[in-house]
């Protein structure tokens, strides 16, 4: 560790962490645009200058250093003991004196220098390093009268636009390309008070490469300006009207921790949560994207009953009443239950639970969305697995009761001598393979409980409206063992509920003795009675997650 | 928009000599990207000025990405993306040569060639319509001594006066 | 008159000198015959840091001292030879690889032996098309007859040669904007530490040096180090005690362009005088010397006041400029100084590489306001403001005068002083091209400020008599913090 005099303050950092890092723990803002802590560092925005003090031998005395230095590639060690400042100290720093003030104020300057005021239309307003800065660290006014450069807008690729008049060249989405994704689709164009950011274009300005890779969607998170901007998101809201909340996406079992902003009316935006483990503080584009299903004006917002062969809305009362009447008087051997990869590990418990007490049937089946293309780049991994909960899942209604889990031919030959099955999908706009599809025709009475019309709810005879990750509390188990919370943040539409709420809710009309208030509960049962997730309660995951004690990774 | 990429009528390659050449180039390297700038000279003299083909052939032979091509084809301005004429007129203008009346060389070239001057985004404005002539501004030469001069491709011209220039131009 | 002393050039004028056979004759590659034959590594690199040889391509830092930080047991190690000489002003590199390669290949020879170097790239702009031709022969002279190559003469070393041309750019003089180029990318400097010595060229260590430090070096080992060090000036730097010897010696190409009457370069010992070295060059072409630019463009420029400053190193750092590549343009009475500062602001507009916030932006902000000053849109106000200088009390400070405040004045200076400060000699960029730009601006505006002034106020360029244009000693802030060592050993 070593010991730092930072401004006034005497601190311990681990030996090899920089300035700008170590004031950040210490709650010390040191500004800065071309620093990320998941990037290289060529400290070209200048911004984070900071002052280190010296002994200098000819006065005898410790001063400051004759040059500021920039504060991202200014790595704090440990001293040798003959090289200790005051005795004691290994380093010392100030990012408070009037020269490092000052040094910000003209950087900012500069960067202001050809940057239009686009405040009122920019995307990045609210959220915005040049904003932010120039309040707290810059000067009022600019003394720039010559012409300002005006680079054309870009359209860089399927999701991202360039807002090249308002880039400040810290190239963070060019290193990005390089090291995280790999692809290397951004550069440099021309030189000096030129340069822009583009992807290679003829001389006439067709493109040669366009960014379209699956982690294109970060540039624009790390632009710390507003010229990298995303189309989806493109003039949609304000930031400081968005609500947010901490949760994990569901689009394959990588898990990557999010950030879910909303409003009443709808999913906004998802935005990557910084995860050490896990994502570090990327997502990939599908993820990132895909969140547009949980606004979708298609959500199945009533209860659907098979009338006549077509299926009509109807009201909760009705449905749970034409499947408890067709579930008293069947065999349990004739009972199929299967839960969701997409559903939470207290949806899957509950599910298990009723099949378990109520319905006396130990055979569950496991069903999720199809397998997709996984991708492997430098820094991130996608996973072929699209459902964020299938290790979960498979435990969970495995485990808790010593059931059986089916899956792939053995689940649907099950499905297939089946009078009655009750499917759990939640796995939006899921096509049917051929073997599946006969499987569920042949099913007397099937029962779907999902979020979107899809083939799977065309063969149903009641079709019960649930939640997606974004309505619902709860927790998902990724591939590497890691349990996590995703929150609930809008409310589901219509009169969609909670999966776990609707399993209980029949296994009540059936005589069962379930009676759980919130997730949070049904995760302290999990804990309880499932190996390996003890520590898995709602307290304990917190935002950082839990890994499981057991898990191979 | 973005969907439309560059369709690349016809892809370059190295000829047989070029080729040659190219194969000692990159055994001087630990790294073949670093063979970037005397392969883009050489791509530059086969096809007269980089095109998107000669960018994605480079690529390929030195194992990066387009862009990297790219951003050090725009980067040098001794790399040209446009087609230029035949011979390409660097006058020198910066403060040895302007002291020297550089000024009076560029005006004299601009007369006798009956052209403007190019711009490095737009080095047609400076090309003659016959094609035979670029002319363009450049940064100091090194010949301080001698100023003004002008290079006309790979030769350098020195201690000029209106006469030499005429002499110069109508020689070629 | 000053003599030249002819050592790198002596030969450049005989004919076929290019040509192995002829450079034989006059001692070629026997210098680095005796350094292979009668020193160890370790001893060259001690000769040249005794020499006190200091880097002749700008920066000049000591060549011994810089060999210095070289791990010698990383390798491979690599030589990269500066040949991009773009400095304004500056033309000595282009004859030697024009006339005389071999020399170069002897100093680099030389230069691999005492560190243990087996690649040299000599980075040489693609402008000289003349030069990489010549040189390109000469190396293939020189791995026919076995002075290059694996196993040469026998020594069990193996030394190769390259050439890499450039493709115009001026910032890939700068060593790690050449050691960028080199691999292959955009010529944008990189941070230091680690300074090339540790981490170069493909992440080894490397030795980067101009053609005319590695041309001084078969002469070190030829003659010896006591006859090196007799030429040029060794000071004492007091501020240390005892004095540390601060040496200038060896002779410099000095490249003289502008209003003299035989521009050229001219090889003569470190620390003659500005005079002096108008007059070697044939004296000046006009009635008064009105500016000097000692250094190549980025220079701090001199006044007429300032001819007797002696041009080495130390000298000229203590007049707040610097010698740089030694290219001295002199500018006449009939010079307008806003236009040539114009001149090489819009220079240093185009080459900057725009990687760091302050150049890119600062640059060709501080060429449009000198811009808008040549052409008569400068901005003054009416109010006045206390004049400073050199008070009664005889030190600097309020001088019981006012003066007009000019403001695009103020911003010029504001502006160049944010890129890189002249007086705390400082900056904020990532290399020294910010010096580059600013140091220049800043002194043509304190030295010859009048002109500036007038530009102004006349609404379009007035070019002043010298007297008028020139701002006096006593008033020139800049000249008043010129450092003087109280003693200095001559030669």
């Amino acid at each position: 560790m070593a010991f730092v005099k930072l401004n006034d303050l005497e601190i311990e950092v681990e030996d090899g962490t920089n300035v700008v890092e170590a004031a950040r723990e210490h709650g010390i803002e040191v500004p800065h645009y071309c620093y990320h802590p998941g990037l290289s560092r060529p400290a070209n925005c200048r911004m984070c200058l900071v002052e280190p003090h010296v002994f200098f031998p000819p006065a005898g005395a410790i001063v400051p250093d004759r040059q500021l230095a920039t504060g991202c590639t200014t790595v704090l060690r440990t001293a040798p003991p003959d090289r200790k400042l005051d005795g004691k100290y290994d380093f010392i720093v100030r990012t408070d004196s009037e020269r490092v003030k000052k040094a910000r104020a003209d950087i900012l300057e500069f960067l202001l220098v050809h940057h239009p005021l686009d405040c009122p239309v920019c995307d990045q307003a609210g959220e915005c390093d040049l904003q932010d800065y120039s309040h707290r660290h810059g000067h009022d006014k600019s003394r720039y009268l010559e012409v300002k450069n005006v680079p054309p807008k870009k359209d860089l690729g399927p999701d991202v636009l360039l807002y090249a008049t308002r880039c400040v060249v810290c190239t963070r989405c060019i290193r990005f390309a390089d090291e995280v994704s790999g692809t290397g689709e951004l550069g440099l164009v021309h030189r000096g008070s030129h340069d822009e950011i583009d992807i290679p274009r003829s001389h006439e300005g067709v493109p040669l490469q366009v960014l379209d890779n699956k982690l294109a969607g970060n540039v624009v998170d790390i632009c710390p300006v507003g010229a990298l901007i995303s189309k989806d998101f493109l003039f949609k809201s304000r930031p400081w009207f968005l609500e947010k909340a901490n949760s994990v996406c569901s689009g394959c079992s990588v898990g990557c921790n999010i950030t879910v902003e909303y409003k009443a009316d709808g999913v906004y935006r998802l935005k990557p949560r910084f995860h050490e483990d896990i994502n570090q503080h990327w997502i990939c584009d599908d993820g990132r994207l895909g969140y547009h299903y949980v606004n979708s004006d298609d959500r199945l917002q009533l209860p659907l009953k098979r009338v006549d062969d077509a299926l009509t809305p109807t009201h909760w009362a009705d449905a749970l009443a034409t499947i408890t009447e067709k579930l008293s008087d069947i065999e349990t051997e004739d009972i199929v239950v299967i839960g969701s990869a997409q559903g939470t590990n207290e949806d899957n418990y509950v599910l298990q639970q009723f099949a378990h007490d109520v319905l006396k049937t130990t055979q569950l089946g496991l069903f999720g969305q199809l397998p997709g293309e996984a991708h492997k780049f430098p820094q991130f991994t996608i996973e072929a697995d699209k459902n964020p909960n299938t290790a979960g899942a498979r435990t969970i209604l495995g485990s808790a009761n010593g059931n059986t889990v089916l899956e792939g031919d053995a689940l649907w030959e099950k499905v297939s001598s089946a009078k009655v099955v009750y499917l759990v999908s939640g796995a939006p706009e899921r096509p049917l393979e051929d073997a599946e599809k006969a499987a569920l025709e042949s099913v007397d009475f099937l029962v779907v409980q999902d979020v979107l019309p899809s083939e799977v709810t065309q063969f149903a005879d009641v079709v019960l409206p649930g939640t997606t990750f974004a309505e619902k509390d709860g927790t998902f188990t990724n591939s590497t063992g890691w349990v996590q919370r995703i929150r609930k943040t809008i409310d589901p539409p219509g009169e969609a509920r909670v999966d776990w709420e609707i399993t209980q809710q029949l296994a009540k009309q059936l005589g069962g003795e379930m009676n759980y208030h919130f997730a949070g509960e049904i995760a302290l049962e999990i804990a309880e009675n499932v190996p390996g997730y003890a520590d898995a309660t709602h307290q304990k995951i917190g935002d950082a997650g839990i890994k499981l004690a057991d898990s191979d990774q | 928009m973005s969907d439309e990429l560059i369709q690349i009528e016809t892809p370059f390659a190295f000829n047989e000599e070029n080729q040659r050449e190219f194969n000692a180039l990159i055994g001087r390297y630990p790294v073949k990207e670093a063979a970037m700038l005397p392969t883009l000279h050489l791509a530059q003299r086969q096809a007269g000025y980089i095109t998107p083909a000669v960018m994605k052939y480079v690529a390929e032979q030195l194992e990066v990405s387009v862009m990297k091509v790219k951003d050090v084809v725009t980067f040098y301005p001794m790399f040209f993306e446009e087609p230029v004429g035949e011979y390409v007129i660097r006058v020198c203008h910066t403060l040895p040569c302007a002291l020297r009346d550089c000024k009076g060389v560029l005006e004299h070239l601009k007369a006798k060639l009956d052209t403007d001057i190019a711009a490095e985004t737009n080095l047609a404005k400076g090309t003659t319509p016959d094609g035979k002539f670029t002319l363009m501004k450049v940064e100091c030469l090194a010949s301080c001594d001698v100023a003004p001069v002008i290079m006309v491709n790979d030769d350098l011209y020195k201690n000029l006066t209106p006469e030499k220039i005429d002499e110069i131009i109508d020689n070629l | 008159m000053v003599e030249e002393r002819r050592i790198l050039y002596e030969h450049l004028d005989v004919p076929d000198i290019n040509t192995f056979d002829v450079f034989r004759q006059y001692d070629g590659y026997t210098r680095f015959e005796k350094a292979i034959t009668e020193y160890q590594p370790e001893d060259i690199a001690k000769m040249v840091m005794d020499s006190g040889l200091k880097g002749r391509g700008g920066a000049g830092f000591s060549t011994g001292l810089k060999w210095s930080f070289v791990p010698r047991d990383i390798k491979p190690c690599y030589l990269c030879c500066n040949a991009d000489e773009s400095e304004p002003g500056t033309f000595s590199n282009r004859y030697v690889l024009e006339k005389n390669p071999h020399l170069l290949i002897e100093g680099i020879l030389i230069c691999c032996y005492a560190m243990g170097i087996e690649t040299t790239y000599v980075y040489i702009r693609g402008e000289f098309t003349l030069g990489k031709k010549m040189l390109d022969a000469a190396i293939k002279e020189a791995y026919e007859k076995g002075y290059l190559g694996k196993d040469i003469r026998g020594t069990g070393l193996n030394i190769d040669i390259y050439t890499h041309p450039g493709a115009g750019a001026y910032i890939c003089g700068e060593e790690t904007g050449l050691i960028e180029s080199l691999e292959g990318k955009r010529g944008q400097p990189r941070n230091k530490p680690p300074f090339p010595a540790v981490e170069g060229v493909f992440g080894k260590p490397t030795v980067v040096q101009n053609v005319e430090t590695l041309c001084n070096l078969p002469f070190i080992v030829g003659n010896g180090v006591e006859w090196y060090t007799q030429m040029g000036p060794t000071y004492a730097d007091t501020r240390a005690n005892p004095p540390t010897p601060d040496p200038n010696t060896g002779t410099k190409l000095y490249c003289i362009s502008g209003d003299v009457n035989e521009p050229g370069v001219y090889e003569l010992d470190l620390g003659l005088t500005c005079s002096e070295l108008i007059e070697v060059a044939g004296g000046l072409r006009g009635e008064e010397v009105k500016a000097v630019i000692p250094g190549g463009s980025s220079a701090p420029i001199l006044t007429h006041y300032e001819l007797d400053t002696r041009l080495d190193f130390t000298s000229l750092t203590l007049a707040k400029s610097m010698l740089g590549s030694g290219g001295i343009i002199v500018m006449n009475e009939t010079r307008n100084i806003v236009d040539c500062l114009l001149n090489i602001m819009k220079f240093y507009a185009h080459e900057s590489c725009g990687q760091c916030t302050p150049c890119r932006w600062g640059t060709p902000w501080v060429r449009d306001i000198v811009q808008r000053i040549a052409d008569g849109d400068g901005r003054k106000s009416t109010m006045t403001r206390p004049k400073f200088g050199v008070a009664e009390n005889g030190r600097w400070g309020d001088t019981g005068e006012t003066e007009e405040i000019y403001e695009d004045l103020d911003l010029l200076e504001s502006v160049a002083n944010n890129i890189a400060n002249v007086d705390t000699m400082t900056w904020n960029t990532i290399c020294v091209f910010g010096i580059a730009v600013s140091w220049p601006a800043v002194s043509y505006l304190r030295k010859f400020r009048p002109e500036f002034e007038a530009a102004i106020r006349e609404g379009k360029l007035v070019t002043l008599p010298v007297a008028e244009a020139t701002v006096p000693p006593e008033e020139n802030y800049a000249y008043q913090q010129r450092f003087i060592p109280k003693e200095f050993a001559d030669l």
